[in-house]
């Protein structure tokens, strides 16, 4: 299919377009952060930016979410169908391609197993991802060394090319083709623009300043559960939730059944939760096989770059930076793996 | 002399403590900063070998309170024994409080703690200046005369450093830590003789006028964006409870949501658990990664605690704080009497 232009000013037009049929999500400045909020006016629609703090999962994998809900008169109980959100359809827009490759972490996640996770992937189902390229990553962006790219199309609806005034547009999925067809008013680009586009790929792509070497990471990790190094890596740690809750691919969720005696009513929920927190892994008898941060960060780590590849064939990481940006004590991923890595340079010297 | 300068001086001298203290084996290692690799951070570290104590940094970044890693839940500090290692910790004013209201509570083990003081001129806000810089990315930052210096690509932004500092920094009366009776035994460096603080808690003038709607909508507005990752709470030398309430779950005590009034339940209950305790470091607000700042909530309790009990937590380990002490003279206007 050709690609198509689309004009910065026109993202009005593409707003009105498709709001009424979508619920249109993009980047916009909510006290100070940059987040992926549903949009009322385009105006607010941020396009300047690196990446979101909180990552676009949040709108298919809110920090909260209901389950059920139900009423009951003391003898019988009727369930309250109430919510809509499963039969809407979602944009959106300015998804980063790391963040897209989430979501197909994500997708693979919920989808395994005989009994699918109905809500995400209906959720998903519904939404279309409209990206842009990275022009220019941040220097604690790594995503080319984790299968991913700045401007990897793969895992989006519609991949755009941030030209300056213009977006250099391209119909990636069926969807997003679809979706395209019916954007008439969108002009056709040039050769010239598409050259463009390549330049700023390669551009973007040679500007990386974080390499990590993951090539062997599974099998050392698989080795190393005992090692020493965890203690090491773990010495700083306080404990809190920000690497994994702002972690475009940690999925784990805690069930919660909330029961509001006063007006006959009750609600099954499902909250954000994180093996970094001490409730993660506590059994019934009060024995918790992850008791301190050693065990908790080891479980993130492993989670990602070894336990990801052994039951999907893929890491569980996509580059993005966040956990090195906003990690209080700033234990540096880069660093982590840099160690991890050593334990096989170790060994060599050893044997 | 500059803010740059006496950094300088003060890494220096707090290296050559340290250097010592590891070469006698009077500490077994050392608490203190080192560099952070993401923009406006740095790191806490442990120094356990005298070749890496020019690792140890200190500027207005070292926004930890590294009395937090001394309250007994910490694995790694101990010998592989199991026994509490000897630790040298670097200590600014507000770590000097921490560690002494600690051991008014009795959670420190003296005999295996140094304390190297050292003279704080306040820590950069670090979450204001993220804000205003905004989409854009920083390589650099550092002091220069009375400025805080932003580099990154393509551009450079110079902040006032008495206004872009916390907002607790900037009332702040103790710097070093204070001295103290108890504790003079492990302390080495800097101390400051500080029995009382003279603090007319102006800065809450503007909050105070505020109507109960107009607080309330400030509160409300002002925790909002929280996604309880609990970075606030870890980050708090006085968050040292096993199991904190909000983790309670036989039975659930309180809502885990993200709804209102559940982030509002959970930063009120917690702030009422640190009245009398908080020793304003701000360390909650700059590692809160929403930047939430929680000071005026967290001053408001100092002025009460100061104004009803004569108390501000930290001076001295011989003072009892009302939460610890039962005085039949305490006020009890609060309390309704029966007609």
């Amino acid at each position: 299919m050709d690609q198509k232009i689309l004009m910065k000013n026109e993202i009005g037009k593409l707003y009105i377009e498709l709001a009424e049929e979508y619920n249109f999500y993009a980047p916009v400045i909510n006290k100070g952060n940059l987040i992926y909020n549903k949009i009322l006016n385009p105006d607010e629609i941020i396009l300047d930016f690196y990446n979101s703090k909180i990552p676009p999962k949040e709108i298919l994998f809110p920090k909260m979410e209901t389950l059920f809900e139900y009423k009951t008169d003391g003898k019988n109980i009727e369930e309250i169908i109430e919510r809509k959100d499963l039969d809407e359809y979602n944009i959106i827009f300015g998804i980063r391609p790391c963040d897209a490759q989430a979501f197909m972490l994500m997708e693979n996640f919920f989808a395994l197993g005989d009994i699918k996770d109905n809500l995400f992937l209906k959720k998903k189902e519904n939404t279309v991802l409209i990206g842009i390229g990275c022009n220019i990553p941040k220097s604690t962006c790594f995503c080319t060394s984790v299968n991913g790219h700045p401007f990897k199309s793969d895992y989006l609806d519609i991949f755009m090319i941030d030209l300056g005034e213009k977006y250099l547009v391209e119909g990636i999925s069926d969807k997003g083709k679809n979706m395209l067809e019916k954007l008439t008013w969108l002009s056709k680009s040039t050769k010239a623009d598409i050259q463009k586009g390549e330049e700023l790929s390669k551009k973007a792509e040679e500007s990386f300043k974080t390499k990590l070497d993951v090539k062997d990471i599974e099998k050392i990790l698989e080795q190393s559960f005992d090692h020493p190094i965890w203690t090491e890596i773990s010495d700083i740690c306080m404990g809190c939730g920000i690497c994994s809750f702002l972690c475009p691919t940690c999925t784990c969720f805690d069930v919660i059944d909330e029961n509001d005696q006063y007006n006959n009513r009750g609600r099954r929920i499902r909250i954000w939760d994180t093996c970094q927190f001490c409730l993660y892994t506590l059994h019934t008898s009060g024995h918790n096989p992850r008791d301190s941060s050693i065990e908790r960060c080891r479980n993130r780590i492993l989670h990602k770059f070894c336990y990801y590849p052994k039951n999907y064939d893929m890491l569980g990481c996509v580059g993005c930076g966040r956990c090195i940006q906003l990690c209080p004590v700033n234990n540096d991923l880069r660093k982590i793996i840099e160690k991890v890595n050593k334990i096989k340079e170790e060994e060599k010297v050893n044997a | 002399m500059g803010i740059e300068s006496e950094n300088k001086e003060i890494e220096k001298n707090l290296r050559d403590i340290a250097r010592n203290l590891l070469q006698e084996k009077k500490v077994d290692a050392i608490l203190g900063y080192s560099k952070g690799t993401a923009p406006l951070s740095t790191s806490p570290i442990i120094i356990r070998h005298i070749d890496e104590v020019n690792k140890l940094i200190w500027n207005n970044l070292c926004y930890m309170n590294l009395a937090k890693y001394l309250v007994p839940r910490i694995p790694q500090l101990k010998s592989p024994k199991g026994e509490d290692l000897k630790i040298g910790i670097i200590a600014k004013g507000c770590v000097g409080r921490a560690l002494i209201h600690l051991n008014v509570e009795k959670q420190l083990n003296l005999d295996n703690i140094k304390i190297i003081g050292i003279s704080c001129n306040g820590i950069v806000n670090r979450k204001r200046i993220e804000r205003e810089i905004g989409e854009k990315e920083i390589f650099e930052v550092s002091t220069s005369e009375n400025n805080i210096m932003i580099k990154g690509k393509d551009f450079e932004k110079k902040f006032s450093f008495d206004e872009y500092i916390n907002e607790l920094c900037k009332v702040c009366k103790v710097k070093s830590p204070p001295k103290d009776s108890e504790l003079e035994d492990i302390f080495i460096g800097e101390s400051r003789e500080m029995k009382s603080i003279d603090d007319d808690f102006s800065d809450l003038k503007e909050f105070e006028s505020k109507s109960p709607e107009e607080k309330w909508q400030y509160i409300k507005e002002l925790l909002e964006p929280c996604i309880r990752c609990y970075a606030c709470r870890e980050a708090c030398p006085m968050c040292y409870c096993n199991l904190c309430f909000v983790d309670q779950n036989k039975p659930i005590w309180f809502g885990k949501t993200t709804d209102l009034s559940d982030i509002i339940i959970f930063h009120l209950v917690r702030a009422m658990h640190l009245a009398g305790r908080c020793v304003a470091c701000g360390a909650c607000s700059s590692v809160c990664p929403m930047g939430i700042d929680l000071n005026m909530i967290t001053r408001k309790l100092e002025k009460l605690v100061k104004e009803r009990f004569n108390f501000t937590s930290g001076l001295n380990s011989k003072f009892l704080p009302p939460m610890m002490a039962y005085n039949m003279e305490d006020d009890e206007e609060f309390m309704l009497e029966e007609n």
